[in-house]
């Protein structure tokens, strides 16, 4: 999970290593750390550390490390000479390294010679069948030549197995969500609420989805959990905020004013509001008179 | 950072000198051959202030606190990691490589 704090030093640094202020090492530390996607930089400022003799042994062991971090930028970046070239260092010296057979694996994605790559990934999963790594470059690969539907089928059978793995069950509600399986993609932010309930995001994700469904019995719930988005974020969160405005208008449009708790979600409604108004005010107040005129048609359509 | 370890130490010494008072104190009982109710007021006192000049150091020395609430500034979780394990590359970039004199040597 990316928090603010980790978020404001990445920028930082990597505003600092762009500038050429150095502290390119702790840059692609916390890359590596955070998971985030940067293959550019990655590749541009952790080949400029390989190619320093003096730099890189300074790194001792974690030399390897970079090497391998280097070697799938490239791939990202389809600069597969580099590529190739970090995964042969690797290879040199790790002769008979699983790890090192993903790498070339890989490699044969990135250059598209699907067939290859699937041999050498079946042949690593016969040494070890339970290689969670493997079983997921699978699915990305299925992805990747466009077979959603094997995808899923993968993804379905890897979750059976490993149905801790958080990773593999997001992927999973975001490949439904792309195909407007909302009810199956429910059920995956479920599952992820349930491991890891204090990540707000998951939260906010599941309210969408519920949302999208719609319903008058989806759009409480999805209510609820944009409400849990804000207590856990702190009232930061602007998705959520709208989200609590448009579920209370669409159900006001749903009940009519029957329902009894209407007045509640009115008074909940006229807080979002008035923290988003808050919000733009500080942050975008050229944007004001837009938020201003949308959130009275939300009010006026109920 | 330096006036608070010396505070600290201070207040050690105090405690100390506390200690040390109460054990002269007990010595004196033993020649007047009264029985020990407790240490007189002044150390009592004594013992308070180097308590919390103690406790001030130890809070202040180690730095700051920080927040454990989910929702603070510091902790609030902005966006989740990109999910590398199923990271594809036939994507939008294939068309547009990246201009990079980069080679390995």
């Amino acid at each position: 999970m990316v928090t603010k704090t980790e978020e404001t030093q990445l920028n930082r640094l990597e505003n600092q290593v762009d500038n050429g202020g150095g502290g390119a090492w702790d840059y692609l530390c916390l890359v590596r750390k955070l998971k985030v996607r940067r293959s550019e930089k990655v590749l541009k400022h952790g080949l400029s550390i390989l190619n320093d003799h003096k730099q890189r042994s300074s790194l001792g062991a974690d030399e390897w490390t970079l090497y391998e971090q280097v070697a799938v930028a490239a791939m990202d970046c389809h600069c597969l000479d580099v590529a190739k070239d970090c995964t042969k260092v690797l290879r040199k010296r790790f002769p008979d390294s699983k790890r090192v057979g993903r790498l070339e694996a890989m490699l044969f994605e990135a250059k598209g010679s699907w067939e290859l790559a699937e041999k050498a990934y079946a042949s690593l999963l016969e040494d070890n069948p339970l290689d969670q790594a493997i079983h997921k470059r699978r699915v990305a690969m299925a992805k990747a030549q466009g077979n959603i539907s094997v995808a899923i089928d993968w993804l379905n059978k890897y979750l059976e197995t490993f149905m801790a793995d958080h990773d593999a069950w997001r992927e999973l509600a975001e490949i439904y969500v792309s195909l407007q399986m909302y009810k199956q993609a429910a059920f995956c932010y479920e599952e992820l609420i349930l491991s890891q309930p204090t990540v707000p995001l998951y939260h906010l994700a599941y309210a969408d989805v519920l949302y999208t469904l719609g319903g008058l019995e989806n759009l409480q719930t999805a209510k609820k959990y944009y409400a849990s988005t804000i207590d856990l974020t702190g009232g930061k969160n602007t998705r959520a905020l709208f989200g609590i405005c448009l579920c209370t208008s669409a159900i006001t449009q749903i009940t009519k004013g029957k329902s009894k708790e209407e007045k509640e979600g009115l008074q909940l409604q006229s807080l979002a509001a008035k923290v988003l108004e808050k919000d733009y005010k500080q942050r975008a107040p050229d944007k004001l008179p837009q938020l201003t005129t949308a959130l009275k048609s939300l009010t006026l359509s109920s | 950072m330096g006036l608070a370890i010396t505070v600290g130490v201070f207040g050690v010494l105090v405690l100390f000198h506390a200690a040390y008072s109460t054990i002269q104190y007990k010595g004196l009982l033993k020649i007047t051959e009264d029985e020990f109710s407790g240490p007189p007021f002044n150390v009592v006192i004594e013992l308070f202030v180097g308590l919390l000049l103690c406790f001030w150091a130890a809070l202040t020395v180690p730095g700051k606190f920080q927040s454990i609430h989910p929702h603070s500034e510091e902790n609030r979780i902005v966006s989740l990691p990109a999910n590398l394990d199923f990271m594809i590359f036939n994507h939008r970039g294939k068309v547009s490589p990246v201009e990079l004199d980069v080679k390995l040597r």
